[in-house]
């Protein structure tokens, strides 16, 4: 199955841009990237909303989340494995 | 720039954890209190409608289970799917008052015949469905994206429209029968309420739900809309035939309904297939059992339609659809997202979420699913053979069952409460 929204890799690693998608597409692109990604891998994922409902399934998973500083109009967050 | 107003929208989207689990837990008891009911009661074969312990056990679980679960959901999960919050939050509090409440007295005053109490529990009821069908029909008509699951809602708000002044019409007129024909509206009832308000809400609710459990992308929204047409045709056939007494209305009206249900079947099944997560574990048996009860109900339909030498098919029927299938499928999917929604609330001694999967017991929810199967088919056993005796044995299988699921729901729901309720003590 192709993972919905954008997804691209940087030196920093994945990046995915879910903006614009409907729910639970989202969480489908992030989940599904987060299967495909190496131990010290991170995703950069640029959203449009704070993705509230994602955190129970990035903690299940051993993954944690926090949010930096994005352009007007994005919440973006840095998703790492928890250590 | 830290997106800060869209952090604080998300924030308003989730609500007080108490408002949801509130529901949830009295949905629990509401469960348990059904079962119970019917053990006392030996006359579920028998029955035809009319004042009893039955009519009492029925409105258990469509308001005190069904519709509780209903609205807690929505309160919870409409305005994160909308991505508009609820106006307020204080009306959806007011709303579980009305209704457990309520709930309380109708089905008193239909076990016993007692009109004071079913009436005025009838009206409690009755204003709890009218303010939830305000606060949602407010936040569908915000909502941004997802039109097809929207006018699955709005659809269901219709239904409850009809359903409630049914309702209340029909309590009233046990006192003062001013009804040209009581058993008619009866049928135009449970009709909307099954199919109507409950059903199109779990056809709606599933195109969300089912993709984000299975993690697969959405059904393609001309199949959701296709579902819903056919779903709504079905529904003014049926209450076109019921009003006008044009028995043959029934015919298209079923023939909708049942390709209705071939969309939304072919649907879940393509998403359970092309999902990433392929073991979904105990709460997605309840809900593929659900799925299974659907076209049984349109044989037993058909059955009655026919009118052929089957014994009981209505009361099966009727049993099937609110207990085979939207009961099943309930549990099911509140099994799932009482641990996810719990988990964004506790935390644990680090200050780290408590896992979803720490949340979810495996013991009581294998006890429960077990036994409500097993009650399920004495019951209907019972009903075909009208036995009172095998139905009694399957409400004890499934009393247990569900005194097992109210043990994972309540014990759950009381560490969301100390969790936010420390939270707020600490400030």
């Amino acid at each position: 199955m192709g993972l919905p929204g954008k997804h691209w890799q940087e030196p920093d690693g994945w990046h995915i841009d879910v903006r614009g998608l409907v729910s639970p597409e989202p969480m489908v692109a992030i989940l599904g990237r987060i299967e495909t990604v190496d131990q010290d891998g991170t995703i950069t994922v640029h959203h449009d909303r704070e993705p509230i409902y994602l955190y129970p399934e990035l903690a299940e998973r051993g993954w944690q989340h926090r949010i930096v500083d994005s352009d007007a109009g994005e919440v973006r967050l840095i998703l790492t494995r928890q250590p | 720039m830290l997106g800060g107003s869209f952090l604080g929208d998300a924030r308003d989207r989730l609500l007080p954890a108490a408002i949801p689990f509130r529901f949830f837990a009295a949905a629990a008891v509401f469960y348990v209190l059904a079962w119970a009911v019917l053990l006392a009661a030996s006359d579920l074969p028998d029955f035809t409608g009319g004042l009893g312990p039955v009519l009492a056990a029925i409105h258990l679980l469509t308001l005190g289970v069904l519709a509780m679960v209903a609205m807690g959901a929505s309160f919870q999960l409409l305005p994160v799917a909308t991505r508009q919050p609820l106006a307020r939050t204080w009306p959806a509090s007011l709303c579980f008052w009305l209704l457990s409440g309520g709930t309380v007295l109708l089905a008193f005053g239909m076990a016993e015949g007692a009109s004071l109490a079913m009436n005025s529990g009838a009206i409690s009821v009755t204003i709890a469905l009218l303010i939830f069908a305000t606060l949602t029909a407010d936040n569908l008509r915000r909502a941004r994206g997802l039109p097809v699951v929207a006018a699955h809602g709005w659809v269901a708000l219709i239904a409850l429209l009809g359903v409630v002044g049914l309702g209340l019409a029909l309590s009233f007129d046990f006192q003062h029968g001013f009804l040209a024909d009581h058993q008619a509206m009866a049928l135009l009832h449970m009709l909307l309420a099954l199919f109507g308000f409950m059903g199109v809400l779990a056809l709606g609710f599933s195109l969300i739900l089912v993709p984000m459990f299975a993690l697969s992308q959405t059904p393609p929204p001309r199949l959701g809309g296709l579902q819903l047409a056919l779903a709504f045709l079905a529904l003014i056939f049926v209450t076109g035939a019921v009003l006008s007494g044009i028995a043959w209305l029934f015919w298209p009206g079923i023939a909708a309904a049942m390709a209705a249900t071939g969309i939304y079947l072919w649907q879940m099944q393509h998403v359970l297939k092309s999902g990433m997560r392929k073991r979904l574990g105990l709460s997605f048996r309840l809900i593929r059992t659900s799925w299974v009860t659907l076209p049984i109900a349109w044989l037993l339909g058909l059955v009655i339609l026919l009118d052929l030498p089957f014994p009981n098919a209505p009361v099966g029927f009727g049993f099937v659809v609110l207990v085979g299938w939207l009961l099943t499928f309930l549990l099911g999917v509140l099994q799932r997202i009482i641990p996810f929604l719990a988990s964004m609330h506790i935390v644990d001694e680090n200050g780290q979420p408590v896992l979803m999967s720490d949340l979810t017991p495996e013991l009581p929810l294998q006890v429960h699913a077990g036994l409500h199967g097993v009650a399920v088919l004495l019951c209907l056993a019972g009903i075909f053979l009208q036995s009172g005796v095998l139905v009694q044995i399957g409400a004890a299988a499934g009393l247990t069952g569900a005194l097992a699921y109210a043990g994972f729901v309540i014990s759950v729901s009381l560490r969301v409460f100390n969790a936010t309720g420390s939270k707020s003590a600490n400030g």
